[in-house]
């Protein structure tokens, strides 16, 4: 158990321990405002964090994606806005909750419940991920491709209503992503005889170009609609206490959402926003009372909080051990790691544990602070993102995003892929495009041609490979299955819609 | 600090009519360093050349007045992080630690408009790299002998690792195959770090990887030659090509530390200096030692000559290897 004395070692650390808190409350203001996620926040903090400690650096943005995956809630429920994508499960039953006067009251349901699924999520990090760091070692290209494959399979056709656009939208990213130098021959594409093309498209600029330019150009468009807000203040005691005979039958959702988080969590790709729908619609179909659901339900909060949160520690487990990105927050990560010289994959376990199980530990601290923070100020919170007016606070946005742009390589030309890229993130959104399919793709599509191109180099009969290799075959049948399930579902539906209609 | 360079100002000024040229060249120098100075490593984290620069930037805090910042910009045998510190402003806080071996030969066998020799300013060799041919723990190859009659039986069936094509682990691993007339499959990894994962877990039956890359890792895969002829200094226990007899091609790679082509003398002057002090720290040494090198330093001149002796030697072998 090596989580023990690395928990000493943290509380140990009192600046560590400031860390933790600052970013407990970073994260869950930057979930809490809408059109601001933690991925966002994360990589245009990321500049700051070259000149942490790794630990601390780590710690820092570790706890900020979890602490965001949370606020968000704050912002579901009382601005009925999803503060970030996964949280707008929260808001089907968090905001009228909001309006019958119970705001506090849904607020720390989805407290206690993002706890619960953060705590779930992380105790099967903390176990698992020795087991699955050993199994790496006996993972070679194929087997990695065939996980990349699954990841972008249910990605591209889970992600957003349309397979269509999801596909496309991943398509797209692959497409970016493949500008520069062949990972293999290191022949140039897409570069255009440009130097600066030359050394591809940059993650952290593209991030803050997509999710944050694109985020205010669509809040600009849309400035004139006000934001309907329940203020937490104007309610009783009553709407704002939760008691354990209203939080008990709560909790089987939470545990249940907690399980569907921690397995979504595992596969690359997906994220928090699939794990909370998921678990809401899981949550209503097994609930006493899907009839309440939608309009009001405590559980309805529960059950999709905790599976986004859950979602936070076994998305580390394939970054680690395998090198993959589980998620953007991830693929930030990744570049922590590599800036302070700590290579990530199958040998970080042998090279790096102690600083691993420092993390993992940082983690736990950080749930506790979120959970206390969230418990007892969600309200304050509430209050201060609606104290700053939209005018100010998108300019401030605007402004900041150039300035992490240029810092997080010096160069001037991410400065320009951020524009680019805020308004083809602008563009896909008013197109009804995935961006966060886009990205993710953009993120996985690097290690998936390199793994690629590596296993047919291995193979003696060619693509043979992926299915001689049982690990990879096994990858591979469950990208497959997953997009059959998700073509079935859809046919259902659209058979149910148009019954419905007639 | 800050009287020290009010001083120095204040002397600069009172000279200035009588001495402006020189008080303008010196002025870089007295400036110099006023900000952390970027390393930039054109591999991944993790391999044998990102170590030195680990340890350059630990071992530097007393030397220099500011800190060393590592910056990784893997891709392409190097060119990548290369072809960023080509176009870096020259004013000596961008400067580039990389495997001279490897990036003479990418420039090489590239088509780059990037001279090894001339298209940067040589600052100072700290170290010295060489590559080795590894098996996984559990190969059956038990002898280098093992590895070539099983690739002689199996002309191209045998797949080999490396840290990415046009390096010198590369190019070391085609020399050893060339001069003992045997083929094997390259599989080209990002960097040392994921070429040594690949051995860990049996992926490929061999591998050319740095030898400095098995310390920590002995239980996990072995090194039956160091590509040199005669032992490493630092990985004693692996035998050389040399000693064994095997003919081999002479690839190694000191490590260098290279500025944009403009960057002005005395800030050149300044950090060669640095260098040959933080080189000399026990530091730095005790830090390589546990990534299995050590410190090798030459200043630039002596770097430069070095280069252009293998460039002699290797341009034969890579016109028969393109």
């Amino acid at each position: 158990m090596d989580i023990f004395p690395a928990l000493a070692d943290v509380l140990a650390d009192p600046m560590l321990l400031g860390a933790i808190l600052l970013a407990a409350v970073v994260g869950m203001v930057v979930g809490a405002t809408p059109g601001l996620t933690a991925a966002a926040a994360i990589a245009m903090l990321l500049p700051v964090t070259y000149y942490m400690d790794p630990l601390f650096a780590l710690a820092f943005l570790y706890v900020i994606g979890k602490s965001g995956r949370y606020g968000g809630s704050i912002a579901a429920i009382l601005f009925n806005t999803p503060g970030t994508a996964a949280s707008a499960a929260t808001q089907l039953d968090g905001y009228p909750l909001a309006r019958q006067g119970k705001a506090g009251k849904a607020m720390k349901t989805a407290t206690v419940s993002s706890v619960i699924g953060d705590f779930m999520g992380d105790t099967l990090l903390i176990v698992g991920v020795g087991w699955i760091a050993a199994l790496a070692l006996k993972l070679g290209p194929p087997e990695t491709f065939a996980i990349y494959f699954a990841a972008f399979v249910v990605i591209g056709s889970v992600i957003g209503k349309s397979v269509v656009k999801g596909l496309a939208s991943a398509g797209l990213g692959v497409l970016v992503a493949t500008v520069g130098l062949d990972p293999i021959s290191g022949v140039e594409r897409y570069t255009f005889g440009s130097f600066d093309l030359s050394n591809g498209i940059g993650l952290v600029p593209l991030m803050i170009g997509v999710f944050v330019l694109g985020e205010v150009f669509a809040q600009m468009e849309t400035r004139h609609r006000a934001v309907e807000t329940v203020r937490p203040q104007d309610h009783g005691r009553d709407g704002d206490t939760l008691t354990w005979a209203e939080y008990k039958p709560c909790l089987p959702h939470a545990l249940r959402g907690g399980l569907i988080g921690a397995g979504i969590g595992v596969l690359p790709g997906l994220g928090s926003a699939i794990a909370a729908f998921i678990s809401y619609g899981e949550g209503k179909r097994r609930a006493r009372n899907p009839e309440q659901w939608g309009h009001g339900a405590l559980e309805g909060v529960a059950a999709p909080e905790s599976a986004n949160n859950a979602v936070s520690g076994p998305s580390m487990a394939p970054l680690l051990t395998l090198g993959i990105p589980g998620s953007t927050i991830g693929a930030i990560l990744l570049g922590v790691f590599l800036i302070h010289g700590i290579q990530v994959g199958p040998t970080l376990f042998l090279t790096s544990k102690e600083l691993v199980y420092r993390l993992f530990a940082c983690g736990l601290l950080g749930i506790v602070a979120y959970g206390l923070i969230g418990y007892f100020g969600a309200a304050q919170v509430a209050k201060l993102i609606l104290r700053v007016p939209p005018r100010v606070l998108y300019p401030l946005i605007f402004l900041t995003s150039f300035v992490a742009a240029y810092s997080a390589r010096g160069s001037l030309f991410d400065v320009l892929v951020m524009v680019v890229s805020g308004f083809a993130g602008w563009i896909m959104r008013k197109v009804d495009f995935n961006v966060a399919a886009f990205v993710i793709s953009f993120v996985l599509a690097k290690g998936a041609e390199e793994t690629f191109r590596q296993a047919l180099l291995m193979s003696d009969h060619g693509l043979l490979i992926f299915i001689e290799r049982p690990i990879a075959a096994a990858f591979l049948g469950l990208g497959v299955v997953a997009m059959g399930l998700r073509v079935r579902t859809l046919v259902r539906d659209r058979r149910a819609g148009s019954a419905g209609h007639a | 600090m800050l009287r020290r360079h009010l001083i120095a100002g204040t002397a600069a000024l009172a000279l200035a009519p009588l001495m402006a040229p020189l008080v303008a060249s010196m002025a870089g120098a007295a400036d110099y360093p006023r900000r952390p100075i970027n390393i930039v490593v054109p591999y991944k984290a993790g391999g044998g050349t990102d170590a030195y620069a680990r340890a350059l930037s630990a071992a530097a805090e007393g030397v220099l007045p500011v800190p060393v910042v590592v910056v990784n910009k893997p891709g392409s045998g190097g060119l990548n992080g290369a072809q960023s510190v080509l176009g870096a402003r020259p004013d000596g806080y961008t400067v580039m630690l990389t495997s001279g071996g490897s990036f003479l030969l990418t420039t090489l066998m590239r088509k780059t408009p990037i001279d090894a020799l001339d298209s940067f300013r040589f600052v100072a060799q700290v170290g010295q790299l060489r590559t080795a041919l590894m098996v996984p723990a559990d190969s059956p190859f038990q002898t280098v002998q093992d590895v070539i009659a099983a690739a002689k039986a199996n002309p191209g069936g045998l797949r080999w690792a490396h840290s990415g094509r046009g390096g010198f682990h590369h190019v070391g691993g085609l020399g050893f195959l060339a001069a003992n007339g045997i083929k094997a499959q390259d599989v080209p990894f990002k960097g040392g770090g994921p070429a040594r994962a690949a051995l860990i877990g049996a992926q490929t039956d061999f591998g050319f990887i740095g030898v400095q890359q098995l310390r920590g890792f002995e239980g996990k895969i072995r090194a039956l030659a160091v590509n040199a002829a005669d032992r490493d200094g630092i990985m004693t226990k692996v035998p050389s090509f040399g000693e064994l007899g095997i003919p081999f091609a002479n690839v190694s790679s000191p490590v260098l530390i290279l500025a944009p082509k403009d960057t002005p003398d005395a800030v050149v002057a300044y950090l060669e200096a640095a260098l040959k002090d933080i080189t000399a720290k026990h530091a730095f040494a005790d830090l390589l030692a546990k990534q299995g090198s050590g410190p090798v330093y030459a200043d630039a001149a002596t770097a430069r000559a070095t280069l252009a002796a293998m460039k002699a030697d290797v341009t034969p072998l890579v016109a028969d290897l393109k």
